[in-house]
């Protein structure tokens, strides 16, 4: 597997407004964007994004799904997957 | 429902509003397809397809103009589903078209016209302040009007609608995030220990918007994951209240393996000592208590039997909140939140997030969260203002359908029959309010004959003679109102004034802001079910008799305190089964003992924050001292290793280095059992003499008297206040608890 070096870009704008409104965080927010580079991003903090996600595209996120959000890229799936 | 369907149908196109005319995809082949949507307006209105899904921020004003246009040319008046979208996403509809509209979308609509100026402010402040009270209003507008007064700099009705709807628009703090945060900075404090058996803290998070909502700054200290008995039996000081959010599967722990007969047993017992918690609470705590119910389950335990068999989780449910409610109704200090009607809008499947749950055993879903925190904050309010004391009320269209004055007495709608059964309903509310002790006051804009109506009337159960006092002449309502506060020597703020005039309302709310002005449904079949909704109207005790009751208690509390709360007390201790194991730190428990003298604070006698090194020091090999530790567990489980105490010995003599246990533990007498032990094993090692220090902090007050209450005599003291405490140990006897059973680890 080769690593991409480009940072990519999002398709849904609004992860970045929920990063900042979850996370307080204010950096730019791309694909590869994990909790490694997002401070505020625990375990306790990643409640709140389940929850935010839900609420913003009205969409159940199951326990696995909860658990396989590691990065940004990986919201991006789930959200492509829920059809959103 | 289909237009919102069809609007919603992609939430992603929903940006945040964009003023409007910027112009954000320049995407030619999309334009003309809103061009020829546009064209075709009208047919596409009747149908209902196609604009309900245009996101209209990407749209000209220019544009939005041919669209109005080719309604208005079709005389066809602008439907609410886009009348909203428009409105939404900033455009203005034109005053012509606009007469259609109402409540929110005429102020949102007069708001994305207004241009700042002050006469513009004036001129809709009071629309402002009445839609603040409407319980219908869509979310989405209410986020769309709060985020264009922000744009405004209109603060103060921005904050003002954002806390007035915040209950049932949680999106609504958004747009007035950093006004909410200076406002909530500059509330009266409501401090607070919340506690729970499970997961508390987005609870405890979601209490800052809903005490703000009230008029409070939620000052919330957050207990240890469980330790709501804790909490109960040993109240933490420094609080104006202690906060309890129930689930059950926290309270129950339930083992598997039981076999269903023995379970009622198990539930006896839990509920018992839940019970003698709060039993125990309330004898000896200053604070008022603030405790929910447990929600109906969201699943049956066994099917149709779960009601009635002892293995059924509804009579698990029941079970518990039967000795809730039996503790609360024998105290002034418990408040009883029923979950149930917190909950009431939100079905039992939805109050819960399993995934939650397995994850981080968070016991409530979001939305169910902020349900209940709402209702604490409620139950906060009504405890702190009291309810009204007096319900001041229009006649003509609020006790009786129909106008007196151009009806005449028999044709007002009021009886047995319908419609007038649902005035009567109303009448009967007032009943049931001056049962509880409010005054009811007449006020009414009639010729003083009007009153007669109660006695002539057959349909009628109120009766002049039931009102305190009565205004029915011409003269404005805030004055009569005025008038007869002054006559009942009583506060406007006392009185909550029910009229179904809209006008009514808001000349009241202007004139006399102190007085509480809901707004009263439309629809008189509402309204007495939404008067038995308005917690204003909630008493905090219900009879002269209990508040005499609460009284007689208070005094038997003062001469019976000392028994009372040493027999609940006892029967809690007693029942927890706590064992208590002893052992000398190793390899595997240094880091959770150094890890312990970093974090304690408060259950510390020295707070000397040894490290892993310094702590292997005194153990070590060469003989210097000892360090013990405790591991506590009970009957709802282990609680690990909660105290340890470093000792260095000099031949016959030992002094206690350092000595701290867990919150979680206090109260419990764990503590006794462990110092007790402690000195028997220096005794064995053939020290006669023991120190100890107490150094105060500015946390650690509640071991002051430590020593001294274990049979240690003072030395000395110092200027800090730190006190040097001795004991000789010869044969004496040791201290020890009967509820702590101690051993040593094999």
């Amino acid at each position: 597997m080769d690593t991409c070096p480009i940072r990519e870009e999002l398709s849904y704008p609004e992860i970045a407004s929920i990063f900042s409104d979850v996370f307080q965080y204010a950096g730019p927010v791309a694909r590869e964007t994990s909790p490694d580079d997002v401070e505020r991003w625990d375990s306790l903090q990643h409640i709140a994004l389940i929850r935010a996600l839900e609420t913003t595209f009205s969409i159940r996120l199951s326990m696995d799904e909860m658990m396989e959000i590691r990065s940004a890229g990986d919201i991006e799936n789930i959200l492509q997957r829920h059809g959103v | 429902m289909s237009s919102v369907s069809l609007e919603r149908g992609n939430p992603r196109k929903n940006p945040p509003v964009k003023s409007p005319g910027v112009r954000l995809a320049p995407d030619k082949k999309i334009d003309e397809i809103i061009e020829a949507a546009i064209d075709a307006a009208p047919e596409c209105v009747r149908q209902r397809v196609i604009l309900p899904s245009i996101d209209w921020s990407l749209v000209s004003p220019h544009n939005v103009g041919l669209l109005l246009g080719s309604l208005a040319q079709a005389r066809m008046a602008v439907p609410g589903w886009l009348a909203k979208s428009l409105l939404v996403a900033g455009h203005t509809i034109s005053e012509d078209l606009a007469r259609s509209l109402r409540g929110a979308h005429a102020v949102l609509n007069r708001l994305n016209c207004a241009s700042g100026e002050l006469h513009e402010r004036d001129a809709i402040s009071a629309a402002l302040g009445t839609l603040a009270l409407d319980a219908d209003l869509d979310p989405e507008l209410v986020v769309a009007i709060i985020r264009r007064l922000v744009a405004l700099s209109w603060d103060s009705e921005a904050l003002h609608l954002a806390l007035s709807q915040l209950h049932r628009v949680p999106n609504a703090l958004k747009p007035a995030a950093e006004l909410f945060g200076k406002h909530v900075a500059r509330l009266p404090a409501a401090r607070m220990r919340v506690s729970g058996f499970s997961t508390i803290h987005s609870f405890a998070e979601m209490l800052t918007p809903a005490f703000a909502a009230q008029g409070w700054r939620a000052d919330v200290r957050e207990g240890d994951f469980g330790s709501a008995l804790t909490d109960l039996i040993a109240p933490p000081e420094g609080v104006d209240a202690l906060v309890l959010l129930l689930d059950l599967d926290g309270i129950l722990q339930r083992n598997w393996r039981q076999p269903a007969g023995e379970l009622l047993a198990v539930l006896t017992e839990r509920a018992d000592m839940l019970g003698s918690a709060l039993d125990v609470f309330s004898s000896r705590a200053g604070v008022p208590l603030l405790i929910s119910t447990i929600p109906v389950p969201a699943a049956p335990g066994i099917g149709f039997l779960d009601r009635h068999h002892a293995a059924g989780v509804r009579n698990a449910v029941d079970t518990i909140n039967r000795r809730i409610l039996d503790a609360a109704a024998a105290s002034s200090r418990i408040v009883v939140i029923d979950a149930d009607h917190a909950l009431s809008t939100l079905p039992a499947r939805d109050q819960v997030d399993p995934k939650l749950w397995y994850y981080g055993r968070l016991p409530y879903s979001s939305e169910a969260t902020r349900l209940l925190a709402f209702a604490f904050a409620d139950a906060w309010k009504l405890l702190k203002r009291g309810p009204a004391k007096v319900v001041a009320v229009d006649f003509d269209n609020t006790l009786w359908g129909g106008v007196y004055g151009d009806d005449g007495l028999e044709r007002l709608a009021c009886g047995d029959d319908f419609p007038g059964n649902a005035f009567l309903g109303l009448q009967q509310e007032c009943l049931r309010l001056k049962g509880q002790g409010l005054l009811l006051v007449g006020l009414s804009k009639n010729n003083p004959d009007a009153m007669s109506v109660f006695g002539r009337h057959l349909g009628m159960a109120l009766k002049a003679e039931d009102f305190a006092s009565v205004a029915v002449n011409w003269e404005p309502k805030p004055d009569n109102i005025r008038k007869i506060a002054r006559e009942l020597n009583l506060g406007l703020d006392s009185f909550l004034f029910l009229d179904d005039s809209p006008h009514e309302r808001e000349a009241m709310r202007r004139l006399c802001p102190e007085v509480l002005v809901p707004e009263m449904p439309l629809d008189p079949a509402e309204r007495p079910l939404w008067l038995r909704r308005l917690v204003a109207t909630w008493p905090v005790r219900l009879t002269a008799e209990d508040e005499a009751r609460a009284d007689l208690y208070e005094v038997g509390r003062k001469a019976e305190a000392a028994k009372a709360e040493a027999s609940s007390l006892e029967d809690y201790l007693r029942g927890l089964e706590q064992r208590l194991v002893l052992s000398f730190v190793g390899r595997d428990t240094l880091v959770r003992i150094a890890q312990m003298h970093q974090r304690t604070n408060q259950f510390n006698l020295t707070t000397r924050r040894l490290t892993e090194s310094e702590i292997a020091g005194i153990a070590g090999d060469e003989g210097r001292g000892i360090v013990v530790l405790g591991k506590v567990s009970d009957r709802f489980g282990d609680h690990g290793i909660v105290i340890v105490a470093t000792v260095i010995i000099h031949e016959r003599e030992a002094v206690i280095h350092t000595l701290l246990m867990s919150c979680r533990v206090i109260g419990r007498e764990v503590e006794r059992a462990f110092l007790g032990e402690l000195l028997r094993e220096l005794r064995q090692r053939g020290v006669t003499q023991v120190r100890g220090d107490y150094i105060p902090t500015a946390k650690n007050a509640m071991v002051r008297d430590f020593y001294e209450n274990a049979g240690f005599t003072a030395s000395r003291s110092d200027d800090e206040g730190a006190t040097a405490w001795s004991l000789t140990i010869g044969k004496k006897k040791l201290p020890a608890s009967k509820f702590v059973t101690v051993s040593w680890e094999t």
